[in-house]
């Protein structure tokens, strides 16, 4: 729940977030595998759900943000990047897209 | 073996959202789902019924849109469902609802046969009261037992139940029917299946509907008049200002202290726990 | 449990493809059947916000009576933004061609009519794989399921998994698809028509270039809903990827989005607004390059954003209507190979020739060579830089305005463009555009 207004303030990425809604899997249906050769600026930056960040030396995804878009699919190898569509209907719920 | 599942169909709460100028929800545009405690119940009654035979028999009282959930019970493996609908139950508080759910496992007795347990889910994330399980048993005059994560057929008409609790497990014999509460996160839930689905929507059979000219419940006992509850007045907790701190740990031990000083208030509390953790 | 053992088709994903090809199917008396991995139909749409009305007239004719119509599209806008200027030209249409709406609504119409023509939509399953046996396509997967068919209609959207596990296709390259990211403000309907100037149930879409991608190729799009407005921005994922690992792009999308809902040009039309929903999708950047190497197979057709069928020409990117139509031209296929001794790969030729001989064919062809002009640095950054130049000279001038044409020289010339390379680059594009 939040109750922070957008108009003409900048929101951040977190704000952004609590606008949209999930039914989240308890399973994860995007995992990183291996973390050699990850393009992680271009993960990072334009994964537009901020899923993909820094923890430590690796490179971590919370896939409970995730809209399915597959941008980080394209911009990685299936041996690094394993991807796929939540199961049960769950994942992104868009309303009015 | 028969058993029944209740499903609460709640609004998604992580869409629900604070109108920042008038301080009241705002309902809008939020999508209902199954609420997400119920999913290890129903996990537990096909799990229960894959081993012993029989059938898993899932149930809502909810406006009709809820059909959308019991087609996900269903998905899961559910044999039928039962949606119980009428404008006379609404706004129930649940001191009625346990009402109709009770009266419903009766009509599901004489309609089906004899019901051997009914779970729940111990909690809604939308009202977090765990009352229904508890008052459902009340009416049936049936053993309730809640927190629970495991059940084992021993023997006949006898399940053994594992309760978790904080700092221990608990496990009792329970005479059958009875009523179990299943501890949130107990199970993983299965998948909606291809098959199940498919048959969800081509058995016109599968989903049942009852208003209360099937129930027969005295309209003062259900909904808004059968409701005792009085919601006096609702406060808004005042959001509480969150702070960052950034703490660079020299190695994860160091970064798990530092977290636990912060979380911890009482320091031979948080000395117990260090020591507990890392034996310093 | 009394599950049919085979339907005539199965069509995998509700989009417009699949609705529209379900749609025709069982309105000629066919078995159909949708798979759906989202919840409800819809869930997993997203859009820019416009889509022309008469691809979809062919396949519903009832569509200005029945579809969930937003606005119609009254006036188009295209923007070159610079730092705070802004270049604008506005077009007043004089017919409805076009109308705005929320995809995830309008699937939803699609979907219904589908269904009460006698499809069966099932929902919240995913497809694993399309079962494949000596080359000819038996019916498809999910979990341990297998349900049969005569015939499959991939209508899976961008991200083809399940082509990809048959060998029809390559996995997708960053070059060849952009991503969008989109939020969604809601502002009161009276608001919208008088900020831009519209008559009820008239809507507005608007394009716009400049440093909003701040220097990246792509462009940002606004388009005006019923009692909300859209807006986003499309940006190439090759360039963007590179430009993030060179240090080039240093902020995440999503603050390239909020910079240009807060920009100062454009914010004055929504300063009342509230963002709703945010989200993001791929999109296809180079429709020919994705098309598979056959739009065919034995039991097997793809359609809609699964075969590329999505035509960029750099000023507005249209997908909904040469979905539904690539949905129409298989439906008609596979009737046609039912009557005449099935969907075999022989009889599902005519699709590929049907597609060819569409104008969703000649469309891709004609704008293939968008993706050089919008990788080009010289279009995305340059001209609306120049422009914007030129047009301060003009209207910013203290105490001597220029002349028109002087403006322009001496901007280009300040920002090191020859007129002669302009007039050179103008002509390699303009047969693209």
């Amino acid at each position: 729940m939040s109750s922070q207004t957008s108009r003409l303030k900048t929101m951040k990425l977190e704000e952004l977030l609590q606008r949209s809604v999930w039914d989240v899997d308890e399973e994860r249906h995007i995992e990183i595998l291996k973390q050699e050769g990850l393009r992680v600026n271009a993960l990072i930056l334009l994964c537009p759900m901020g899923c993909y960040s820094i923890a430590g030396d690796k490179l971590i995804m919370s896939y409970e943000g995730c809209v399915e878009c597959g941008t980080c699919r394209v911009l990685s190898r299936s041996d690094q990047i394993r991807w796929e569509h939540p199961k049960s209907g769950r994942g992104i719920q868009y309303r009015y897209m | 073996m028969r058993i029944v599942v209740g499903i609460k169909w709640v609004p998604n709460t992580q869409a629900v959202r604070i109108d920042p100028e008038t301080g009241t929800l705002i309902r809008k545009g939020v999508p209902s789902i199954v609420n997400p405690h119920d999913l290890p119940a129903i996990e537990a009654a096909l799990r229960l019924r894959d081993t012993v035979g029989g059938e898993v028999i899932a149930f809502a009282m909810a406006p009709p849109p809820a059909v959308k959930g019991l087609e996900l019970a269903l998905g899961m493996g559910v044999d039928r469902a039962i949606l119980i609908t009428d404008r006379v139950f609404a706004g129930a508080d649940t001191w009625a609802t346990s009402y109709v759910l009770g009266n419903a496992i009766v009509k599901i007795e004489r309609e089906y046969g004899r019901v051997d347990l009914a779970v729940f889910g111990q909690e809604t994330i939308d009202s977090s009261t765990a009352h229904i399980p508890g008052q459902v048993a009340s009416w049936l005059n049936w053993p309730y037992a809640y927190y629970v994560r495991d059940i084992q057929v021993s023997g006949d008409s006898k399940i053994r139940i594992v309760r978790e609790l904080e700092e221990y497990v608990e496990e009792y014999e329970v005479e059958l029917p009875a009523v179990l509460g299943i501890a949130m996160r107990a199970l993983k839930p299965r998948p909606v299946s291809l098959y199940n689905k498919l048959r969800a929507k081509l058995d016109k059979n599968v989903i049942i509907t009852w208003s209360n000219s099937d129930l027969k419940l005295d309209p003062r006992c259900v909904g808004l008049k059968g409701s005792p509850t009085i919601v006096a007045k609702t406060i808004d907790m005042p959001e509480v200002p969150r702070k960052k701190e950034v703490y660079k740990p020299r190695d994860p031990r160091d970064g798990a202290k530092w977290i636990i000083s912060k979380i911890v208030e009482d320091e031979k509390l948080r000395e117990l726990l260090v020591k507990k953790l890392w034996g310093e | 449990m009394n599950i049919p053992s085979k339907f005539d088709t199965i069509v995998v994903g509700a989009g417009p493809a699949g609705c529209a090809s379900a749609y025709l199917l069982a309105k000629a008396g066919f078995k159909v059947l949708v798979l759906e991995r989202g919840r409800g139909v819809g869930s997993k749409e997203l859009w820019g916000g416009k889509a022309y009305a008469q691809p979809l007239r062919d396949v519903w004719p009832e569509l200005d009576k029945e579809a969930p119509i937003h606005r119609w599209v009254s006036k188009e806008r295209f923007s070159l933004v610079w730092g705070e200027r802004a270049l604008t030209i506005e077009y007043k249409l004089g017919r409805k061609v076009a109308f705005t709406t929320y995809l995830t609504e309008l699937v939803n119409w699609m979907a219904r009519k589908a269904e009460n023509a006698g499809a069966l939509i099932v929902d919240e399953v995913r497809v694993e794989e399309i079962v494949v046996k000596d080359g000819k396509v038996l019916g498809v997967k999910s979990g341990d399921d297998i349900v049969y068919a005569d015939a499959v209609i991939d209508a899976e959207g961008v991200n083809r998994l399940l082509l990809e596990k048959l060998g029809l296709v390559d996995k997708l390259s960053p070059d060849h698809v952009a991503l969008g990211v989109k939020e969604v403000l809601s502002l009161d309907p009276k608001l919208i028509e008088e900020r831009f100037m519209l008559n009820r149930n008239e809507g507005l879409a608007w394009f716009v270039a400049g440093d909003i991608t701040l220097g990246l190729p792509g462009g940002g799009f606004i388009y005006t809903m019923r009692d909300s407005i859209s807006i986003g921005l499309v940006l190439p994922i090759g360039p963007a990827a590179r430009a993030a690992e060179k240090g080039l792009l240093k902020e995440h999308v999503s603050s390239l989005v909020e910079a240009f809902r807060l920009h100062p040009y454009f914010r004055s039309f929504w300063r009342e607004a509230d963002v709703i929903e945010y989200g993001g999708r791929m999109t296809i950047e180079a429709g020919l390059k994705l098309m598979p190497r056959k739009l065919y197979m034995n039991g097997l057709l793809v359609v809609g954003d699964a075969a590329g069928f999505l035509v960029n020409t750099g000023y507005t990117i249209r997908g909904v209507d040469t979905a539904v139509i690539s949905g129409k031209l298989a439906a008609e296929a596979l009737i046609d190979a039912f009557n005449n001794g099935g969907p075999t790969e022989e009889n599902l030729k005519s699709y590929e020739e049907k597609v060819k001989k569409s104008y969703i064919y000649s469309e891709l062809k004609n704008h293939s060579g968008i993706g050089d002009v919008m990788s080009d640095p010289f279009f995305f950054q340059k001209i609306p830089q120049v422009a914007v130049k030129a047009a301060s000279k003009l209207f910013e001038a203290d105490y001597e305005e220029p002349k028109l044409i002087r403006s322009f020289l001496n901007a280009a010339k300040e920002e090191n463009i020859s007129l002669l390379k302009t007039i050179y680059k103008l002509g390699r594009v303009a047969g693209k555009l």
